[in-house]
């Protein structure tokens, strides 16, 4: 038995406006093991991102439990929402000075991360002289800048166009993996989803509850592009779109 | 990277293309002035119009010439000048400083709301009366005059800047757990900077509305002190001298600011 990261316990989540409440989530239950890769998918506007946000603690439940102690997240949005301002080295150090943890260990291994996956040569550009690409890659180093234990991803490649869309999950995942990260990702993108996830999370609309969850038996194939040309994907994605139109 | 000589013909003559443009942006402009000066001079050398009413170029000239030899050009200038920086500075920086608490606060923002739109709309000429009484008829009241002008206006443009902040860029602060004071320190400001700039060139028009308005009201010396003289007395040359010495202040502090924009901003606008 895996050891249990992140979970959500019967959680109810409400907004307030001044026209009323909005219920957002109600007895949402789910929990993400170590190392897996959960994708959660979901009818537009259910919610999803007040999920990650209770899930990393920058809101706090109406009703029930997200247990997260003790656990550091890493936070990816749609765009890369790099500093234009910053170079992408200074950039990438920028969790660091948050924490106040800008130690030469943290700044070399920051450093051994872009070299690793070829950002070294723009250490010192700044964003705007990036493609779309690479400041997502920059966006995803910056966020495994401080070693977080869980990734939470809000739709990070919603905002590319789709060719360098297919390059950036792949890269991602490859990334993700590769540094044996958990990662819990949002998205309205079911083929996204089905490439990327070990497990697949499907969200009713509002207020948001788990419908069902599906293990992605992919065997060992865990690249996005290869897990596309599979005959199992199709069926999957047929499910998966039955499931979130039912 | 290549160097000149491999560049493609047409690209030279591109590059040609773009000189010509420029000189004759310049020559327009040159040629403008001088023609408009000529005609200036001449309308009042044939006496077309009564020159005691128009002055010309060259009794522009003799005036400042005479004011630099009596030796109260470079006062007047000098006050004047001092009175505009000294509130052009407070306005700028207290103004800043109001819209950082407004940011910081939003209880705060929405309490001052109605005050700061009023005062917004009022027009600052109306409290010279009220302003003579309280600072007397020095240059303290001019300053006073000149803050007044400038600092509604930077403290809503900077206010607008903070409160325009990309959402998603505080967001992500948060997830990594900054502070009120670190979203302000590292995001905020810097992201402000742009604003701050075009801030402060509204603000050196402002300081000059100020400072000059403030001396038709009350003054003894300066340059809005020579203009409301000259227009007294009927001397229109010193009027118009001291208008166009007025003119050169203003474009050069306008200068400045746009050099400080180059120091300032180093991060290459793109996309």
């Amino acid at each position: 038995m895996k050891k249990q990261l992140l979970r959500f316990q019967g959680v109810k989540m409400i907004y307030h406006t001044k026209n009323g409440e909005t219920t957002a989530a109600e007895d949402l239950t789910f929990s993400v093991d170590e190392g897996e890769f959960v994708a959660i998918i979901g009818p537009s506007g259910c919610g999803k991102t007040t999920l990650l946000s209770l899930a990393a603690g920058l809101l706090t439940p109406s009703e029930g439990a997200v247990e997260n102690e003790g656990i550091s997240f890493g936070y990816m949005l749609q765009k890369d929402e790099l500093f234009p301002w910053r170079t992408i080295e200074k950039n990438l150090f920028l969790p660091l000075e948050i924490k106040k943890i800008k130690t030469p260990e943290n700044k070399e291994r920051v450093h051994a991360l872009a070299e690793k996956y070829g950002l070294k040569e723009f250490l010192q550009s700044y964003p705007s002289q990036l493609s779309g690409g690479m400041r997502q890659r920059a966006a995803l180093i910056r966020t495994l800048a401080t070693d977080p234990d869980v990734l939470l991803l809000d739709e990070p490649f919603s905002a590319l166009d789709y060719q360098t869309r297919l390059n950036v999950t792949d890269d991602v995942a490859e990334i993700i993996r590769s540094e044996g990260k958990t990662a819990l990702l949002i998205t309205h993108d079911i083929s996204e989803a089905i490439s990327l996830a070990d497990r697949v999370l499907v969200l009713s609309k509002r207020p948001a509850r788990v419908l069902s969850s599906h293990a992605m038996n992919f065997g060992e194939v865990k690249n996005p592009l290869k897990r596309r040309e599979m005959k199992e994907f199709s069926a999957w994605f047929e499910l998966l779109w039955k499931e979130l139109n039912g | 990277m290549k160097n000149k000589q491999e560049f493609s013909r047409e690209h030279a003559l591109f590059l040609k293309k773009c000189k010509r443009h420029t000189l004759v942006v310049w020559a327009f402009r040159v040629g403008i002035l001088a023609l408009l000066l000529g005609l200036w001079e001449l309308i009042a050398a044939l006496e077309w119009v009564n020159p005691f009413i128009t002055s010309s170029p060259s009794r522009i000239g003799k005036t400042i010439g005479s004011l630099y030899a009596d030796g109260s050009l470079f006062y007047h200038i000098g006050i004047t000048l001092s009175e505009t920086l000294i509130g052009f500075f407070i306005a700028v920086f207290l103004g800043t400083a109001i819209a950082l608490a407004l940011w910081w606060s939003d209880t705060l923002r929405k309490i001052l709301e109605p005050y700061i739109v009023v005062l917004n709309a009022l027009p600052k000429i109306a409290l010279g009366p009220l302003i003579i009484i309280w600072c007397g008829t020095g240059s303290k009241a001019i300053v006073f005059m000149t803050v007044l002008v400038g600092i509604i206006v930077a403290i809503l443009h900077m206010l607008n800047a903070f409160i325009a902040t990309d959402r998603n860029k505080i967001l992500l602060l948060r997830s990594m757990g900054a502070t009120k004071f670190q979203i302000l320190r590292k995001l905020v400001i810097p992201s402000s900077l742009a604003s701050f700039i075009s801030m402060l060139k509204v603000n050196v028009g402002m300081a000059w509305i100020g400072s000059i308005m403030g001396e038709y009201i009350v003054s003894k010396a300066g340059l809005g002190y020579l203009i409301v003289y000259g227009g007294q007395v009927f001397k229109l040359d010193l009027v118009m001298s001291a208008t166009c010495i007025l003119c050169l202040l203003a474009a050069l502090m306008y200068f400045l600011v746009a050099l400080l924009e180059k120091v300032l901003v180093k991060a290459p606008e793109q996309n």
